[in-house]
C-alpha cells in the first residue's frame, strides 16, 4: 500500500511521517513514535483506554486514522503535565488512588479532563455516566468518581 | 528496570510512609503521566510484527493450510504453520511434573476448541501482518464438538476423588433432617478481561532470549521458555515492568508466546505478538462454567445438620482444570455432617484457567445463597443464622482458626450498612416503582504462603534499594515493599527505590492466591535486617566510624540517621557513615527458605508451586474472611437490577497500606458486580464458538454500574499466616459479592435466581 506523508501536531510537536492510509492515530502513536502512554485495549473503540484529545475533544485513537488528525492538535497523556508540574486530574488520580494497574489510566484522564471541560462533571451521578465509557477492570471506579469530582472542584474555585 | 520518580504528594507524610500507613502508590506518577512502559511496549530496532490466525472450528483436523496468497502480500515476512513453525520439547507443567518426552507443537492440527492458533504471518508492519494474516485460508475435516456442560455429549464427567471431602454421615443426617433445601446453583464461563491483552516482544542474542511480557510469573514462565527452547533456565530473561491487570491469566507462559518466540529464533530478529481483544477469550482459558447441588438439612431452629454437595465444573478435551467447589462449602459453617464430590467434564473449549479467587468464588455462591434460603425457610434473620451456625473452628481440617474475625465482620457491616432496620419479607422495601431488597453473605480466601527472596541495599548517598523478580499489577507491590524496607532500615520511604519485574534480580514464585504481599514484605523484611545489621556492626566496629570509641551494643537508625538508643554521642546521615568507613555500598540478600535448602529446592521454589505451604499446616488453619451487605433496586416492571450499596467488611490480618488494599478490595466487589449482574461467555450453539468475544458484548461493569463501596477493616495481625501478620486481599473482595446479590434480588422480588448472571429475563 502507498504510503503517504502524514503531518501531526502532538502536544505541541510537529511530527511529519509516511504512513499507509490505514494506520490508525493509536498505532501511529505508540509503534512511530514511542507515544506510547497512550494504549491499546481492544482496538474497537469499546474500552477508552486510547482516548485522545483532537482541537481539545476526547476521541478514540483506535478508531481515528493518523491522516485523519493531519493538521490538528492532538494531546496524549504525555503532554498533560506542564513544565513537570502534574495536571489537576493527575494530581488527583495519585491522590484518590483511582487506578490499581495503570492501563485504562492515561484514557480515564484524557476522558475527565474533558469530561470536566465538558461541564458534565457537577454531580457524582453526572461522573459516573459522561466516565462511562473508560472501562477499568481493576475496578477503581469509586476512585475516579472521587478524583474528578476534586479537580472539578479545584477548576471551579 | 524501573525506577519511579519521587513523588511529592503532600498528604504523604511519615506517618503515610511507615508500614500500615497510606502512602500513596510510589509507582503511581509514572502511570499517570504516560511513562510507564509495559512490557509490549518495548522499542526495539528491526522489530517485526506476528498475527495470529485461529481455528473457525471446535472439533476435528486441520486438512490444509493455502499460505500462497499470504507470503505474496506486501511486507511479509514468514508465514508459520504446524508443517513450518521450529519443533520445541514439552515443558513441565507448573507443579514441575516431569514432561513428556516429546515435541510440542504450539499451532494445532488437531482442532479441539475454536479459536485455536493454527498459523502465524508475521510481517514488518503491523498493519501488513493483519492484512495478510486474513489471507491465510485454512480448511478442516470437521468432527461434532461438545458446546458446553449443557450438551447432550458432554456426560457426567470425570470424578476427582481428590476434591472429596466427607465426616459423619452425610446422607442419613440429611434424610433425618425435619428441615430440608435442595437447589441447584450454576455460574457461566467468565472471562478474567484484564484492560492490558495479552502479548510479548521476544528476542533471541545468541541461544539467549529475552521476552517483554505481562507476567504474573517470571521465574515460572521463564522456566517453560528454556524447557521449550531446551536452553538453560540462566538463558532466558523475562522481563515485566508493569502489567496492565491479570486477575490469574498472566501466570504461566501461554501457546502464542511459544509462536512469537520460535518466529524471533527462525527470523533472527525480535518480534512482537500482541493478541487482539476477540482472541483475549480464547488465547487462554477463563474461569470454568460450573454446576452445584446443595442440599442443607437442619433443624426447626436453623442449625445445619447435614450438607451435600455436588460440583461439576468444565475443562477442555485434553488440559485439565479443576474449579474445588466445596472449598468453601466444607469450611464456612459448622456442620456434624459433610459430604462434598465433584467432577469434571471435558468440553471443546481452551483449557479454563484461574480467575480471582477460583474455586472459592463459584463454592461461595453455592453455599451462600442456599443458607439464605435456610433462612427464610425456617423464618430467621439471613444474619442471625450465619451467627447461629458459625464455624468456630475449621471444620473440615478439625484446627483452630488462626484469626477469623468474621462475627466482627458480621457486627461492623451490619451497624454501619443499618441491617437492624430491614424488613424481613420480600418484596416489603419499595421506593416508587423499584422494589429494594437487602441481601448479606460471607466470603473466605485461604492464606497461601510461599517461601521468599529479596536483595536490600543499603547505597552511598543513604537511599535503599530493594529487588525482586515478583511483580505489580496494581497490587501496589512497589509501594509496600517500599514501606517494608523503610521501615526496617529506618528511611523514609522517600528514600527506597524498587525495582521490580525483571528476572534477573532476586527470584521469585508466582504473584496469584493473594500470597504475594505476605510472601514478600517477609523476604524484604529479613534481607533490609540483614542490611541493617550490617550496618549497625560497621558504625560499631570500625574503626574509622565516629561511633568506634562509643563502645556501643547496638546503634538506633532513625529517619536515615544513625545514633545511640540514649541519644548521647554523635548523630550521623547513612551516608556519613558509610563514608566515613569507605564503603560504598551494603547489600544483603535474604530468603525465607529452610536453612538447610538444596539449589534445587530453591530452582523448584521459585520456577514451580510444588513447594507453596498448605494453609491448614501446623496447629492452624488460615484464611481471609469478609461480609458483604449489598441493596439492589429492582424495577418492578422491567426486572433491571442497579446494585445501588455495598458495605462490605474484610478481615485480611494486617493491612500493610490501607489506601492500596481498600482500592483491591473494592476492585473485587466491583468484579463481583459484574459476574452477579453481567458477565457470561455465550456459545453459538451450531459452531461450538463464543459469540461475545469483545468488551462491547461481554459485558464488564462500567463507571456506570457501580455505586459508593464502603470497605471496612476488621482484621488484626495474623503471625501464623505471614512473617509481618497480614492475610490476603486480592482475591477475598470478590468472594460472597454474587450471593450477597442473589440474595438481595430475592429479598426485592421474592424470586431466587440461582443461575448467575441475574439479568432481567430471569426476573419477569
Amino acid at each position: 500500500m502507498t504510503k503517504i506523508p502524514v503531518h501531526l501536531d502532538i502536544n505541541g510537536q510537529h511530527h511529519e511521517l509516511q504512513l499507509e492510509p490505514r494506520v490508525t492515530l493509536l498505532d501511529a502513536l505508540r509503534e512511530r513514535l514511542g507515544l506510547t502512554g497512550t494504549k491499546k485495549g481492544c482496538d474497537h473503540g469499546q474500552c477508552g483506554a486510547c482516548t485522545v484529545h483532537i482541537d481539545g475533544e476526547r476521541v478514540l485513537a483506535c478508531l481515528t486514522l493518523a491522516a485523519q488528525a493531519e493538521g490538528r492538535s492532538i494531546t496524549t497523556i504525555e503532554g498533560l503535565a506542564r513544565e513537570g508540574e502534574l495536571h489537576p486530574v493527575q494530581a488527583a488520580f495519585l491522590e484518590q488512588d483511582a487506578f490499581q494497574c495503570g492501563y485504562c489510566t492515561p484514557g480515564q484522564i484524557m476522558s475527565a479532563v474533558a469530561c470536566i471541560r465538558e461541564g458534565h462533571a457537577g454531580s457524582d451521578e453526572e461522573i459516573r455516566e459522561y466516565m462511562a465509557g473508560n472501562l477499568c477492570r481493576c475496578g477503581a471506579y469509586p476512585h475516579i468518581v472521587a478524583a474528578v469530582r476534586q479537580a472539578a472542584q479545584e477548576f471551579a474555585s | 528496570m524501573t525506577v519511579h520518580t519521587r513523588h511529592g504528594d503532600a498528604l504523604d507524610g511519615a506517618l503515610a510512609q511507615a508500614l500500615g500507613g497510606r502512602l500513596s502508590r510510589v509507582d503511581g506518577p509514572a502511570k499517570i503521566t504516560g511513562a510507564a512502559k509495559y512490557a509490549v511496549e518495548q522499542q526495539l530496532e528491526g522489530l517485526a510484527y506476528a498475527v495470529l490466525v485461529e481455528s473457525t472450528i471446535a472439533s476435528g483436523k486441520v486438512r490444509a493450510i493455502d499460505t500462497v496468497q499470504a507470503e505474496a502480500a506486501p511486507g511479509v515476512l514468514q508465514v508459520l504453520t504446524p508443517d513450518t513453525i521450529i519443533s520445541l520439547r514439552t515443558a513441565s507443567d507448573w507443579f514441575g511434573t516431569p514432561p513428556p518426552d516429546k515435541p510440542y507443537c504450539p499451532l494445532a492440527r488437531d482442532i479441539t476448541f475454536s479459536g485455536q492458533h493454527v498459523a502465524a504471518v508475521v510481517a514488518e508492519t503491523f498493519e501488513q501482518a493483519v492484512a495478510a494474516a486474513a489471507l491465510v485460508k485454512v480448511s478442516y475435516d470437521e468432527t461434532p464438538s461438545i458446546v458446553d456442560l449443557s450438551d447432550g455429549k458432554a456426560g457426567d464427567g470425570i470424578p476427582i476423588d481428590a476434591m472429596t471431602k466427607e465426616w459423619g454421615d452425610a446422607p442419613a443426617a440429611f434424610a433425618a433432617a425435619p428441615v430440608r433445601i435442595c437447589a441447584a446453583y450454576n455460574t457461566p464461563r467468565e472471562y478474567q478481561a484484564p484492560m492490558e491483552p495479552h502479548g510479548l516482544v521476544a528476542r533471541w542474542e545468541g541461544d539467549h532470549l529475552t521476552v517483554w511480557e505481562p507476567s504474573q510469573w517470571l521465574d515460572g514462565m521463564a522456566r517453560t521458555y528454556a524447557e521449550w527452547f531446551e536452553v538453560p533456565f540462566e538463558n532466558v530473561r523475562l522481563v515485566s515492568p508493569y502489567i496492565g491487570g491479570g486477575f490469574g491469566s498472566k501466570a504461566l507462559a501461554l501457546s502464542h508466546g511459544a509462536v512469537a518466540a520460535s518466529a524471533a529464533k527462525m527470523l533472527g530478529r525480535p518480534v512482537k505478538l500482541v493478541m487482539t481483544r476477540q482472541q483475549t477469550f480464547t488465547g487462554y482459558g477463563g474461569r470454568a462454567a460450573t454446576r452445584q447441588t446443595v442440599t442443607i438439612g437442619a433443624d426447626r431452629d436453623g442449625m445445619i445438620q447435614s450438607i451435600v454437595h455436588r460440583g461439576v465444573n468444565e475443562t477442555s478435551i485434553d488440559g485439565m482444570w479443576v474449579e474445588p467447589l466445596g472449598s468453601v462449602t466444607s469450611i464456612m459453617y459448622a456442620t456434624p455432617n459433610f459430604s462434598s464430590r465433584q467432577n469434571v467434564v471435558r468440553v471443546n473449549s481452551v483449557v479454563p484457567g484461574a480467575m480471582r479467587a477460583p474455586g472459592e468464588n463459584p463454592s461461595a455462591f453455592g453455599i451462600e445463597s442456599a443458607i439464605d434460603e435456610l433462612a427464610y425457610v425456617v423464618g430467621i434473620d439471613p444474619l442471625e443464622i450465619r451467627l447461629r451456625n458459625y464455624a468456630e473452628q475449621d471444620p473440615h481440617a478439625k484446627k483452630a482458626w488462626s484469626t477469623r474475625q468474621l462475627r466482627e465482620a458480621f457486627a461492623a457491616g451490619a451497624e454501619r450498612f443499618g441491617w437492624a432496620r430491614r424488613s424481613p419479607e420480600p418484596r416489603s422495601m419499595r421506593d416508587g416503582n423499584q422494589l429494594i431488597g437487602w441481601g448479606v453473605a460471607a466470603g473466605t480466601y485461604p492464606v497461601r504462603r510461599a517461601y521468599g527472596e529479596a536483595v536490600v541495599r543499603i547505597l552511598a548517598d543513604g537511599s535503599v534499594e530493594v529487588e525482586s523478580s515478583s511483580i505489580d499489577m496494581g497490587q501496589g507491590t512497589y509501594t509496600i515493599l517500599a514501606q517494608t524496607a523503610a521501615e526496617t532500615v529506618g528511611v523514609p520511604a522517600d528514600d527506597v527505590v524498587v525495582k521490580l519485574g525483571d528476572s534477573r534480580f532476586a527470584r521469585a514464585g508466582v504473584s496469584g492466591g493473594s500470597r504475594l504481599a505476605g510472601v514478600m514484605t517477609g523476604a524484604v523484611h529479613k534481607a533490609a535486617t540483614s542490611a541493617l545489621d550490617q550496618l549497625v556492626g560497621l558504625a560499631i566496629s570500625d574503626p574509622r566510624s565516629p561511633f568506634h570509641a562509643l563502645q556501643a551494643n547496638t546503634l538506633v537508625v532513625a529517619k536515615g540517621r544513625i545514633g545511640s538508643p540514649r541519644g548521647d554521642g554523635p548523630d550521623v546521615s547513612i551516608a556519613e557513615l558509610l563514608k566515613s568507613v569507605g564503603r560504598d555500598r551494603i547489600e544483603a540478600t535474604g530468603d525465607t527458605m529452610p536453612a538447610n535448602s538444596t539449589a534445587e529446592d530453591r530452582y523448584k521454589n521459585y520456577t514451580t508451586i510444588a513447594m507453596a505451604l498448605p494453609h491448614t499446616e501446623g496447629d492452624y488453619s488460615r484464611y481471609s474472611w469478609c461480609a458483604h451487605f449489598i441493596e439492589v433496586r429492582v424495577d418492578e416492571d422491567f426486572g433491571t437490577v442497579r446494585v445501588s450499596r455495598v458495605v462490605s467488611a474484610l478481615d485480611s490480618g494486617r493491612l500493610y497500606n490501607p489506601k492500596l488494599a481498600e482500592s483491591q478490595w473494592k476492585g473485587g466487589i466491583i468484579m463481583g458486580i459484574g459476574q452477579a449482574l453481567l458477565e457470561e461467555g455465550i456459545m453459538d450453539r451450531r459452531h461450538g464458538r463464543i459469540v461475545n468475544n469483545n468488551l462491547a458484548d461481554y459485558l464488564v461493569p462500567t463507571n456506570a454500574d457501580i455505586p459508593d463501596i464502603e470497605v471496612i477493616s476488621v482484621g488484626i495481625p495474623d503471625p501464623h499466616s505471614s512473617a509481618l501478620g497480614g492475610k490476603g486481599v486480592g482475591e477475598l473482595g470478590i468472594v460472597g459479592v454474587a450471593p450477597a446479590i442473589a440474595n438481595a434480588v430475592f429479598h426485592a422480588t421474592g424470586k431466587r435466581v440461582r443461575d448467575l448472571p441475574i439479568t432481567l429475563e430471569k426476573l419477569i
